[in-house]
């Protein structure tokens, strides 16, 4: 035991960066000051959504208190929390387990692979319990107060807590890690690996969702009879729920009334949970070393002859072709900043297409909807552009252009290609990822709502062009505070402030344009907030682009003081 | 061909200068050897040369260009291989190459025969379709020497060149410089083993403690040191 905590510990200092930060406290004070900024502005930042978040439950609960349908609160609470854990855990998870560097030094050591597994894995809860605490225990303590709860019921909902992020957590790091060593067998590459996680989630999940409505009642499950379900009958909304997520029926029973039998549902809850965590940690056992082994081979290329070599230096490229193609290789490449960037644009259009098809519009009411597009045109517009901006905003692509070469960007400093050329070669790649989600995205649309090609030109412009001044911003906040000291490709994104500075920053801006220009649209006239739009989105580029132009050269001097 | 005028930098602590009022002047057509003790200011000198630090106060002048003036230029006239080369895991060697070769504009046919060339003399030919990951670290350091010569730069810039090589790729990276001052250009490289400096170089920059207490032939250093003592000596009592 004693060794599962001092590992870790280690695992947790190791993804915080705790010692470096200690290190800079004496060593590197500019360093550290930045370092500490980022510790106490980010919870300040996120204060206000914590208070919104719990207003909002606030309002839920007595909203269905005075619809007599309180006893569904916890399972909406359990459903919420659940559903964010997983989502964020993959993430978790393919970073400690699969793409952070520690094992190299760990597995020659005689530590039993149990220990790893166990340590690895509770270096993960300890941020899910933080973050189901945010979640969750507002939504026990709103529950709590609002029926007048005694002791019984606050000691029964920490263990309830405790079951929270294991369960969901255990299943999906078993299921990554069975889907991982069957990518690692066949020996392919990072990329694919990755994109194999994603399709066998995606599949699971299908499966799973495909198994609940067919479980239904007989007929299809749709929205409206959802809706009304939920309004009348008490059990019927949590039987949908409960398909999905079987153990939230024990948790609502174990804890919407306390009686005696609330501990042995809670009993019956800690032991569900302690098997899927032993699940999880036999299937560690049987793969897990043996796949990161076997993953950490690196696959040589075959040997190219006099004229393959010829043919592989190619003609010669403009200084900015050479320098997109460098930057979306290396994005490609190397399978966090592959996660991180560029899987969005296959997931986000994934879930359009999957809840377009789960939720089953029926064939009048989509009529109805297309009747009310087309008397709004604006806001569906509008609504596109966001989208198609939100791939290019949010993916910070550009915002660790700089940080993802790491130490190896002295090279891009010391060679001799222009500002712009740099401009033009890192925002391509950028565009072009973004270009892509764009792509899929109104494919996913198309099969359900079939848009105008006169739509469809106007949005896609632009949501390109509203775009560009958010990732030149990524780009300006790059080059003036990369990270590149970093010894694990993940830390160049994971601990790099510029990402969440530029999705904020981005977000606003993206809320705010779209906010003016469609009003402006909707009230006065059409033509003049899409004008609007261009002229802002185009001004801002060009001033960021100047800046950068004017600045980069100078910027490459300080990137090592 | 490559000038350095009263040079100085600090790192965060203010009152220690890594590099302290440096100047000497590397001619066209000559081996310049940057020596000194480990901590002594090479490294830091050599990344002012080649912009990826900015001198406190001093100026550079790189073949003509003023290297804070015109950045971009000064960059075209030399090319630069660090000490520990830290490359592109993820990129394969001729990927990395073909990088080069555009970045710098070389044309096709001379960046096919160079990079021929190149490759046969460091006898990395057969790995040069692998990932750069894969590579040993004397492997890296060849394929950064490959990809530094395919512009045949007027200043062949190399920090501790001969550390991670074995002793044939050192003899061949000698050849080299040789023929590159042979053709009018320079060769600028630091080092901490004497020998190397003492063998291959016309002349040589001793500093110590961030402060050139040396600059001339091996000649003129001994005649100044009064003794016919090896540069060892001499370079073992100057920096005591
Ligand atoms: N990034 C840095 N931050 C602070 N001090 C540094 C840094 N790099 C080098 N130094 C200090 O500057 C001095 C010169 O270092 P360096 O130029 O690397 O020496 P050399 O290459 O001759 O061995 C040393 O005292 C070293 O500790
Ligand atoms: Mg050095």
């Amino acid at each position: 035991m004693k060794e599962i905590i001092s590992l870790t510990r280690l695992f947790i200092n190791e993804s915080l960066g705790v010692s470096l930060f200690f290190y800079n406290q004496k060593y590197n004070k500019k360093a550290f000051y930045k370092q500490l900024f980022t510790l106490i502005i980010v919870p300040v930042a996120l204060i206000p959504a914590f208070f919104m978040y719990v207003s909002v439950m606030t309002a839920t609960y007595i909203g269905l208190s005075m619809i007599n349908q309180s006893t569904v609160f916890l399972s909406i609470g359990y459903i919420l929390a659940t559903v964010l854990i997983i989502v964020f855990g993959v993430m978790y998870i393919l970073s400690e387990f699969y793409f952070s560097d520690n094992m190299e030094e760990l597995i020659p050591l005689p530590i039993s692979q149990r220990k790893l597994i166990v340590a690895k894995f509770f270096s993960i809860l300890v941020f899910e319990y933080i973050f189901a605490g945010l979640i969750f225990i507002p939504i026990l303590i709103i529950y709590g107060v609002g029926q007048g709860m005694g002791p019984l019921y606050v000691l029964l909902s920490v263990f309830v807590f405790l079951t929270i992020p294991v369960l969901p957590l255990s299943l999906v790091t078993g299921v990554i890690m069975l889907i991982m060593q069957s990518a690692s067998l066949k020996g392919r590459k990072d990329m694919l690996q990755i994109v194999f996680v994603f399709l066998g989630i995606a599949v699971i999940f299908g499966v799973q969702i495909w198994f609940t409505s067919q479980l239904g009642n007989g007929d299809e499950v749709d929205f409206q009879l959802l809706m009304n379900m939920m309004l009348t009958s008490n059990e019927g909304f949590l039987n949908v729920i409960g398909y999905v997520m079987p153990t939230s029926f024990l948790m609502a029973w174990a804890l919407n009334k306390i009686t005696l039998m609330s501990v042995v549902w809670v009993g019956a809850l800690l032991a569900i949970t302690f098997l899927s965590g032993a699940l999880m940690v036999a299937i560690g056992e049987r793969v897990y070393i043996k796949s990161i082994v076997s993953g950490k081979m690196i696959k040589k290329g075959k040997q190219l002859n006099s004229a393959q070599r010829s043919k592989a230096l190619g003609k010669k490229s403009h200084r900015a072709m050479a320098v997109f193609t460098m930057d979306l290789r290396l994005l490609l490449r190397t399978p966090v900043y592959f996660f991180n960037n560029v899987s969005v644009v296959i997931i986000a259009p994934l879930c359009v297409l999957l809840s377009f098809y789960f939720i089953e519009i029926p064939p009048e009411d989509l009529q109805g909807m297309q009747d009310f597009f087309r008397e709004m045109p604006i806001l569906i517009n509008y609504l596109l552009i966001a989208f198609f901006i939100f791939f290019g905003g949010t993916s910070a692509t550009t915002a660790t252009t700089f940080s993802r070469e790491g130490k190896a960007s002295w090279l891009t400093r010391m060679i001799p290609v222009t500002a712009s050329d740099q401009i033009v070669g890192r925002t391509g790649v950028a565009l072009l990822i973004q270009s892509l989600g764009i792509v899929f995205t109104i494919i996913a649309i198309q099969f359900f709502f079939p848009l105008a090609l006169s739509t469809l030109v106007l949005t896609v412009i632009l949501g390109i062009m509203g775009s560009l001044p958010i990732l030149l911003f990524g780009l300006f906040m790059d080059m003036n505070r990369p990270l590149l000291n970093w010894d694990n490709p993940q830390k160049a994104i994971k601990n790099n402030m510029n990402v969440v500075i530029t999705l904020f920053v981005g977000m606003a801006y993206t809320g705010l344009l779209v906010g003016v220009c469609g009003l402006l649209g909707y009230f006065v006239n059409p033509f003049l907030g899409y004008g609007l739009f261009m002229l802002i989105s185009f001004g801002i580029s060009i001033v960021f682009y100047k800046v950068i132009s004017n600045r980069l050269e100078v910027e490459f001097l300080n990137f090592e003081s | 061909m490559l000038k350095l005028e009263h040079i100085s930098k600090t790192y965060g602590n203010k009152n220690e200068k890594a590099v302290d009022d440096v100047s000497f002047e590397v001619h066209p057509g000559e081996i310049f050897g940057f020596v000194g003790p480990n901590g002594a200011g090479k490294t830091t000198t050599i990344k002012m040369i080649v912009s990826l630090l900015a001198p406190n106060s001093g100026k550079i002048t790189i073949n003509g260009i003023d290297n804070q003036k015109d950045i971009l230029g000064a960059k075209k006239q030399f090319s630069y291989v660090p000490d520990t080369p830290e490359l592109f895991e993820k990129i394969k060697g001729i990927e990395y190459l073909k990088f080069m070769a555009d970045v710098f504009q070389v044309p096709i046919a001379e960046r096919r025969e160079r990079i021929e060339k190149y490759l046969d003399i460091f006898e990395i030919k057969n790995a040069v379709n692998d990932p750069i990951g894969s590579f040993s670290h004397g492997m890296k350091q060849k394929l950064a020497l490959v990809g530094a010569l395919i512009h045949d730069p007027q200043v062949f810039i190399l920090d501790e060149p001969m550390v991670g090589l074995d002793p044939k790729a050192s003899f061949e990276l000698k050849k080299i410089m040789r023929d590159h001052c042979a053709r009018g250009r320079s060769v600028f490289f630091s080092t901490h083993v004497l020998d190397v400096a003492e063998k291959i170089c016309d002349r040589i920059a001793i500093i110590k403690k961030g402060k050139i207490i040396e600059v001339g032939t091996m000649a003129e250093i001994r005649e100044k040191a009064g003794s016919q003592e090896s540069l060892e000596n001499i370079f073992l009592e100057l920096t005591e």
